[in-house]
């Protein structure tokens, strides 16, 4: 068995930790704020936003982050941005009018400007390092809850993961497939969307996201942009160059690849969940070459696990033509891996 | 991203730092009051040595902590009625012996999984093989075959004794992402839940780490992360919970009991003792046996109605809740000691105690009936009254039981053939050998038609039976055999003679319900009490009649049985959903207050949606729902179908979907009647119409003895 822990090894090093710890506190030099102070100021860098909406299901509110004095605005592009006048509402009760900049559809991000001088404001040029573990506040207008000069809701928490995105809510599928943050607060709530996730230094993180189940499991989502991701949709933005909705669309959402134009014939898809096993091979197939056989059952698709049939077709129209194809099967049970060569084209040949 | 990884080298810093502050903290006495000087920076630092501590902790475990994968499983995913999402098949496992054992969660690895795998935290996937299950907390035991004396690591284990409400917790898992496990970081609600099966936690615990560990502070184990076994508090499943602030764990501990026998891959069941209670208040209630089970471990040890439990292994007993936190926790083959308290007529109680062997599974029970309906009078049928009464009654009056008034004896079943006539009493019942010499029992007097009715109910189809029963001055001998309870709606029903012009249609208002269902109430006495229907149509966005019209269809039916409909709307337009659920609750029990009802004949219909709907919600409310008739629908996917017990069984009516093939018709009434259930099929139903006058009928009929 193996067991952890060498502090023992390590004791030495240990008081010498105490020992300067003990020093560092006696001369009062700690830097940290206290965690009443990191929200106060953050706080007012946090503004409410109102916008259109109202009807059944869809909010009339959500959230923005300061990102410079002159009054720039992140927040999440949603159907609250489809107003006339979007109101902007400092934590002091200061109201603005805001006018829409510009949208980053791949991103779902929108830049807001609204006419002030002086404002505080989160630095995009940081990017503090972010660990699953990473203690969080998440600070938003979650349930419309702060009116007037009444600060936005606080939430803690720590980053539970950092993992691409991989959501829809009904039949809206997110565009954005890069990194989150998976947080362990409940942060899918009405208002939060365009919420800013800071670490316990006050520094800003991430950019809460909106309301969205996982793809994977079905559970509502509590997660965040990381700060990185935002601040290149800003820059894109201000530079004009942020993608249009036609161009930016993830290429095969949604869409299925058989896996017979490897050659492979699936077992008919009588359940809800059928599992891959192979029916047949095809003659001089990328699968007879690879060595694939009747009966053998696919567990993984470069990487990734295929729990069903549907699976499979999925993780192969996820890659892109010419891209190698890597099998993982059970055959008599072990494990065994193939490769494919380069998956084919997404044109059908005759 | 290369911030993302953390190499191991950090990991062993921040440990120091830990250490190094323990030192501070414990070690280095006059510290103390520096600390408290420099008051505002010691509790900030605090905060960042904090979020140290977890990372140090969740680094111990880290290494024993393995996603599954599960190929092929076709569990419903999460959400229950309204919105159910496939599962994705991915979920985490823990390691709990070194070469190669893991443990994981029946929702990881669902019975029907065609195969699970395990992917190693070094990124290395693994064929497992299911080795026994965990029925009653809902785990799985698997095994990896380990290459060339590989060995993984086994963390350390929290020992339940020393957990205290309020310590740190955090919940670990790799199905997010396997590469880093996700922690989520909450401290300790409770330590005793599910019955004695769990702890809780308010970290996050949801799909993305089930089947991962529970640690402490120090990086050892509390328990595994599981959904709340579905039998705990009402809920169909406990996954819904997963944003609530409420996560369960399995502990640790008890398991790591039980390991060897999973091992050696037998799978353990909840124990089943095989007894109904006279009440189903659970907390003020006491024990008092209401049926057993025939073949049960109960009934083997010599149980009986009327017994009251007063201690469970070396426990005291004095509510229900008592029992089942001694009971729950046990395995079947487990063995339990209880103590009963029995009154014979006329004697002081006496103690009996018993040693008895907990059982797996009981033989199918089956609804046996004499066909008779007692005369109907509400008092009796409150069972904690009627015992209470009884107690205090007997022993002073010192005559014979008042026995039941038979109201309408049923055509065709065993009482009419024995000769039993309307306006008969029924004073007493004695259990006879299949021979058919009297023997083994005592005559047991009957006091109310609740009472009847749990003497019957323990008893399985064909037991051979002798009635005591009153007609006028004369006392008959009545042999008898129970039979399977019919289900088809008699023809000549006796029909109620209320006037159709009592009949009112309004409204069942009920706190907090802002849409309060439409009802449908005929004149009632507490001689003529009504049975209850609650009709669940189509969602309320489908429905294209007003509500007067909805309550016009039932008026004449329900006036001619006596039966009050309840006609719910849904919350949502488009779909039936659990908030729904909660309404109807309220608004039975606001009719309860408003007019005298029968217990025993509460039932829940509904039609395409709302049929499948109906039976969700009688799963839901449970026992005292006693049929539930799905018309033009199926079974939901989500519908757990319990094994009937006595008290708890519901005659189910079915008509084919005009959506599904026949076959899901036939496959739905077999695994039913294997549960035990009695299932009738009615006709296809033409166009829109409902069968008001057939469903009325047989809610009338539910009532049978």
């Amino acid at each position: 068995m193996i067991y952890y822990g060498q502090q023992s090894q390590r004791g030495h090093e240990a008081l010498m930790v105490a020992v300067f710890c003990w020093i560092a506190f006696g001369m009062g030099a700690a830097q940290a704020a206290s965690p009443e102070e990191t929200i106060a100021g953050a706080a007012r860098k946090v503004v409410k936003l109102y916008g259109a909406g109202g009807v059944r299901g869809l909010e009339a509110y959500q959230t923005g982050i300061l990102i410079s004095a002159e009054g720039y605005v992140v927040t999440v592009m949603s159907t609250v941005l489809d107003a006339d006048e979007i109101d902007c509402v400092l934590d002091d009760g200061r109201r603005y009018k805001a006018t829409l900049t510009g949208v980053d559809p791949r991103r779902e991000l929108a830049v807001l400007r609204i006419e002030g001088e002086d404002l505080p404001s989160f630095s995009l040029q940081e990017s503090p390092r972010v660990t699953v573990g990473t203690r969080i506040f998440a600070m938003s207008n979650l349930f419309g809850v702060a009116v007037g000069d009444e600060r936005v809701s606080v939430q803690h928490g720590v980053v539970s993961g950092i993992v691409p995105l991989d959501a829809r809510r009904g039949a809206y599928e997110a565009p954005y497939r890069g990194d989150v943050y998976i947080l362990d607060c409940t942060t899918n709530n009405p208002g939060s969307p365009g919420g800013a996730l800071v670490d316990w230094h006050g520094r800003l993180i991430g950019m809460l996201g909106k309301e969205l189940r996982a793809n994977a499991s079905g559970i509502w989502l509590n997660y965040a942009m990381p700060i990185e991701e935002v601040a290149r949709g800003y820059e894109a933005i201000q530079a004009g160059q942020a993608a249009t909705p036609s161009d930016s669309q993830s290429p095969a959402v949604g869409m299925l690849f058989d896996a017979l134009r490897m050659g492979v014939v699936l077992v008919p898809d009588l359940l809800d969940k059928t599992p891959p096993f192979i029916e047949s091979i095809r003659k001089d197939s990328a699968a007879a070459k690879a060595g694939l056989r009747p009966d053998d059952l696919l567990v993984a698709v470069n990487g990734r696990a295929v729990a069903s049939r549907t699976a499979v077709q999925q993780a192969l129209a996820d890659l892109a033509e010419g891209d190698p194809v890597r099998f993982v099967i059970v055959r008599d049970g072990a494990i065994v891996e193939c490769d494919l060569g380069q998956r084919p084209s997404d044109a059908r040949k005759p | 991203m290369s911030w993302i990884d953390r190499s191991r080298g950090e990991m062993s810093r921040s440990e120091v730092w830990v250490t190094g502050l323990m030192l501070l903290c414990c070690g280095i006495g006059t510290t103390q009051s520096t600390v408290c000087v420099s008051g505002a920076r010691a509790s900030d630092t605090l905060a960042i040595e904090e979020e140290s501590a977890f990372r140090v902790a969740a680094d111990r475990a880290a290494g024993a902590v393995v996603r599954i994968e599960a190929i092929g499983a076709s569990a419903d995913g999460i959400g229950g009625v309204a919105e159910a999402a496939p599962a994705t098949g991915s979920s985490s496992g823990l390691s709990v012996a070194a070469n190669g054992w893991i443990l994981t969660t029946s929702f990881a690895v669902p019975k029907d999984a065609t195969q699970a795998i395990v992917l190693l935290p070094s990124g290395m996937r693994q064929v497992a093989r299911v080795v026994a299950r965990d029925l009653s907390r809902g785990l799985v035991l698997l095994k990896i075959d380990l290459q060339d004396g590989a060995e993984l690591p086994v963390p350390a284990v929290s020992p339940r004794s020393e957990l205290a409400v309020g310590q740190w917790t955090i919940a670990m898992g790799r199905a997010i992402n396997h590469a880093v496990p996700s922690m989520a970081v909450g401290i300790l609600s409770a330590t005793n839940r599910a019955w004695g099966r769990a702890v809780q936690s308010d970290a996050s615990v949801s799909p993305a780490n089930y089947g991962g560990p529970l640690i402490d502070i120090q990086g050892r184990v509390i328990g595994i992360l599981a959904p709340l076994p579905a039998d705990t508090a009402g809920m169909m499943t406990g996954t819904e919970l997963y944003d609530s602030g409420i996560g369960f764990a399995v502990p640790l501990e008890d398991v790591m009991r039980v390991l060897p026998r999973l091992q050696q891959g037998e799978s353990l069941f909840p124990g089943i003792l095989g007894i109904g209670y006279q009440s189903r208040d659970l907390m003020t209630a006491p024990a008092v046996v209401a049926s057993c089970r025939a073949g049960s471990p109960a009934a083997q040890a010599g149980l009986r109605p009327g017994d009251t439990i007063v201690e469970a292994d070396g426990r005291p007993v004095t509510r229900i809740a008592e029992l089942r936190q001694v009971l729950v926790p046990h395995y079947a083959g487990d063995t339990i000691d209880l103590v009963v308290e029995r009154r014979a007529d006329n004697a002081a109680p006496h103690r009996i105690t018993s040693h008895i062997t907990l059982a797996a599974s009981l033989p199918p029970w089956r609804r046996a009936v004499l066909g008779i309906v007692p005369s109907r009078s509400v008092r009796p049928q409150s069972t904690d009254e009627g015992d209470r009464e009884g107690h205090q009654r007997n022993p002073k009056r010192g005559g014979p039981s008042k026995g039941v008034t038979v109201a309408w004896v049923w055509p065709d079943t065993p009482a009419a053939k024995a000769g039993v006539i309307a306006g008969d009493v029924i004073v007493s019942i004695e259990e006879q050998s299949p021979d058919g010499r009297a023997g083994g029992t005592e005559k047991v007097p009957v006091d109310s038609a609740a009472m009847l009715a749990g003497l019957i109910g323990g008893m399985e189809i064909g037991q051979r039976l002798r009635l005591s029963v009153l007609r006028g001055k004369e006392t008959l001998l009545v042999e008898v055999a129970p039979a399977a309870m019919p289900v088809a709606v008699p023809e000549n029903m006796p029909i109620s003679d209320r006037d159709v012009n009592q009949t009112t249609i309004q409204r069942l208002e009920a706190p907090e319900v802002a849409k309060p269902p439409l009802a449908v109430l005929p004149a009632a006495s507490s001689e003529q009490p009504l049975g209850v229907l609650v009709f669940f149509g189509m969602p309320a966005a489908a429905a294209d009649q007003t509500d007067a019209a909805r309550a016009a269809v039932w008026k004449a039916a329900a006036t001619r049985y006596g039966v009050a409909v309840i006609l719910p709307g849904s919350n949502d337009p488009q779909r039936w959903g659990r908030e729904d659920m909660a309404h109807v609750a309220r608004a039975i029990e606001s009719l309860r207050s408003q007019r005298p009802i029968d217990p025993s004949r509460v039932a829940f219909a509904g039609r395409g949606a709302g049929g499948s709907f109906a039976w969700l919600a009688a799963e839901a409310i449970g026992p005292a729902v006693h049929g539930v008739a799905i018309l033009d629908a199926t079974l939901p996917r989500q519908a757990i179908v319990e094994p009937a017990e006595p008290g708890g069984s519901r005659s189910v009516l079915l008509s084919r979907s005009s959506t599904q093939p026949v076959p899901k018709l036939d496959a739905d009434r077999k695994r039913l009647e294997e549960a035990g259930y009695p299932v009738g099929i009615l006709p296809d139903l033409v166009g829109d119409s409902i069968p008001t006058e057939i469903l009325c009928g047989w809610v009338e009929s539910l009532g049978v003895l």
